[in-house]
């Protein structure tokens, strides 16, 4: 046992092999005593008529296990045992250092086993390659106006000392001697001067650390740009901070903008098509009417008639297309191509498209129209069934989109209005100017039944209709 | 006779006829007739028959393998199926539910057809109240067989008639189907004008904003230059 061993390694005692050699991961992990086996046997014969399994189950050496049982060699159980070996003595020893070149002798501890090796930290003492140049090489290449021959040699010398340290060059620099010279004027000098006698040797001549671009002026750029931007001051910051935020919201208030152009010219179309649609409507639906009606679907002879039906319906829809009915406005209901069998009803489900808050509104039409939420289907019944929705759809988005712009023409005119009370007024506007005024007053805040301003047979064919929708009479940007 | 058609057609019969589009019109939903008072055994008050006939006086077993009824959970067996017609059920009760009507097709290849009732026992008209007059509650819908499988084509334009005598509806369907189209008209050429007019409106209301906008512009050039 360890505690045994211990005692044994204090007193410096031998007897024990345990514990002597390097330490190894079974040494740590595994527990000596448990693998010792057990020695135990048999104390029981089977008796006559026993059979041979549960004899087995009964008395066996290992016998099997009742519960799950749990490895020593787990991660729980998993304990170093540390402190269980000898100790490796130190000792006091004095040492030279190979890096170093004045062969002080310093002392330090040190494993007695480890005795006689080398300062294992000299090697990462490490030195750069300084090029040399000679004195014909520096009165033909090197020769400079700003450096003078003496100036280089001790740069040189401290390039050296400092292996290039060029922050530690430039704090030792003799400014008295040489007068003050930047950093970047000491690097451009060795760079250029090993470059030249790179070059000058040539590829097979004596290395240097080459191949090192230097561009003074740019890291001259660059700290000043640094500098400059390390002492703004606070006010400074903040000011460009701001800027930067009010670019962001000009930009993002001209894409909604644009956006908000595009959507309203996109409405403007689709209105187009469902006037033209509108318009068409008699011929198309008393032609469909007589083909799709009830008395079609009579087994055998109806399906002749049926097809022809059905051609009827793409030729409409083209020509709902041709008028520019863009895919976003109004519903967008599938295409029923697929084999198989289904309902018609199942035709006139919305599709998930439609918004929650769309249905409710297409709900609420509907029943004020008279019309069942889900209509007999028959092919002609769906159809329009589901081109009234669409339009309602469309007319709703149009009445959202006129409440926006309305909103708009309102905020615009009281801009003018306040310009135009501030200088007089051009004679030449004043008539057209006051039109509008008049139509503004009428129309803004009651809007959908004012309208003195316009055509009377309109006005009146308005004030015929139930207003069907109930328009945001708060005018203001509404999200749908 | 199943059996010898499914070999006339052979394995390939899944194959589908492609552009043809025949349309069935069905009639489902439920007759119910109040007892007059609460039955002393179960607690039922009504007598209801659930169905689904064919529109058109045809034989739809030609093409329906089966139909399914699926009951309120309350009933014993509650899963009924019907392989000829008429195709109907009938139970007593007390309360409305859910009826999940599946129609099986003789080829397999055509999935089958869900249609959901909600029974019908109540209604507030008086005699119907007091069970002198039959409730009922029906609709119609159609089965539309888009590129049948060529078996499935000629099951459906063989089927014959189911009865000699005159095939009727407790709902004038025909009368509906008018009355409906007739509304929808109406509706649409509303709306069409709506839209048109509403459509006007928004255009001025453009160019007023882009006249405001070129006025504002001027305006300020004038400030500008004073």
């Amino acid at each position: 046992m360890a505690l045994g061993a211990d005692v044994r390694a204090i007193l410096e005692l031998g007897g024990s092999n345990e514990g002597v050699g390097p330490i190894t991961k079974k040494d740590l992990l595994c527990d000596k005593k448990k693998s010792k086996k057990l020695v135990e046997t048999p104390t029981f014969k089977r008796p006559e008529g026993m059979h041979r399994e549960v004899y087995a189950l009964l008395y066996t050496r290992d016998a099997p296990p009742l519960l799950p049982s749990d490895s020593t060699r787990g991660y729980r159980t998993a304990k170093a045992r540390l402190g269980c070996r000898r100790v490796r003595p130190w000792h006091w020893v004095p040492f030279t250092n190979p890096a170093r070149s004045d062969g002080a002798l310093l002392h330090h501890w040190r494993r007695v086993c480890d005795e006689n090796q080398p300062y294992p930290f000299a090697r990462f003492n490490k030195t750069v390659d300084i090029p040399s140049y000679s004195e014909h090489e520096y009165q033909t290449l090197l020769q400079n106006e700003s450096w003078s021959r003496a100036e280089t040699d001790y740069l040189w010398d401290l390039c050296r000392q400092f292996d290039l340290r060029w922050i530690v060059i430039h704090d030792r620099y003799d400014t008295r001697r040489f007068g003050k010279r930047s950093l970047e004027d000491l690097k451009e000098r060795y760079y250029m001067v090993s470059a030249k006698l790179a070059r000058a040797r040539g590829p097979g001549g004596e290395r240097g650390p080459l191949s090192v671009p230097f561009d003074a002026d740019h890291e001259r750029r660059r700290k000043e740009q640094l500098e400059r931007l390390f002492s703004r001051t606070p006010e400074q910051v903040t000011e460009e901070e701001n800027l930067l935020t009010e670019l962001r919201r000009i930009e993002a208030r001209r894409r909604e903008r644009e956006r908000a152009t595009a959507d309203l010219h996109k409405l403007m179309t689709a209105a187009d098509g469902a006037a033209g649609n509108a318009a068409g409507l008699r011929v198309s639906v008393g032609s469909a009417g007589s083909a799709g009606g009830v008395g079609s679907g009579q087994a055998g002879g109806g399906s002749g008639e049926r097809r022809t039906a059905k051609k009827k319906v793409p030729q409409r829809r083209e020509h709902g297309d041709r008028g520019g009915v863009p895919e976003t406005t109004g519903i967008r209901f599938p295409d029923f191509k697929a084999a198989g069998v289904m309902l018609r009803s199942q035709r006139m489900r919305l599709p998930s498209s439609v918004g929650q808050k769309k249905v409710k509104v297409i709900e609420q039409v509907l029943t004020e129209l008279g019309i069942d939420l889900i209509p007999m289907p028959t092919e002609t019944i769906v159809t329009q069934f589901n081109e009234l929705r669409s339009d309602l759809l469309l007319l709703y988005e149009l009445r959202q989109a006129h409440a926006t712009v309305e909103y708009d023409r309102h905020a615009l005119q009281l801009r003018r209005d306040s310009l135009a009370a501030h200088m007089h007024p051009p004679p030449a506007e004043t008539g057209a100017q006051t039109s509008t005024a008049d139509e503004a007053a009428s129309n803004y805040g009651v809007l959908p039944d004012g309208g003195s301003a316009e055509g009377s047979s309109a006005s009146r064919k308005r004030r015929e209709q139930p207003n069907v929708f109930t328009c945001p009479a708060a005018v203001k940007k509404k999200k749908i | 006779m199943y059996k010898s058609r499914m070999a006339e057609f052979g394995p390939d019969s899944g194959g589908r006829v492609k552009g043809v589009t025949v349309v069935k019109a069905v009639v489902y939903g439920n007759v119910s007739r109040y007892f007059g008072k609460k039955r002393e055994e179960d607690g039922h008050t009504h007598q209801w028959t659930v169905y689904v006939k064919p529109f058109h006086n045809e034989d739809m077993s030609t093409y329906v393998k089966k139909i399914q009824f699926k009951l309120h959970e309350s009933y014993g067996n509650p899963l009924r199926v019907v392989t000829k017609p008429p195709y109907e059920i009938t139970e007593t009760g007390w309360g409305e539910f859910e009826i999940i009507i599946k129609i099986f097709f003789i080829d397999p290849n055509e999935r089958p057809v869900t249609v959901y009732h909600l029974l019908k026992l109540f209604h507030n008209e008086p005699n119907i109240m007091l069970g002198k007059k039959v409730l009922v509650s029906e609709f119609y819908d159609e089965m539309i067989f888009q590129d049948p499988t060529a078996m499935m084509q000629q099951l459906l334009t063989t089927s014959r008639q189911l009865t000699l005598g005159p095939h009727k509806h407790e709902t004038d369907f025909g009368d509906l189907e008018a009355r409906t189209i007739e509304r929808l008209e109406s509706a649409r050429r509303k709306i069409g004008t709506e839209i048109a007019v509403l459509k006007e409106k928004l255009r001025a209301s453009r160019e007023s904003v882009q006249k405001h906008k070129e006025e504002i512009r001027r305006l300020e050039l004038q400030d500008g230059r004073e």
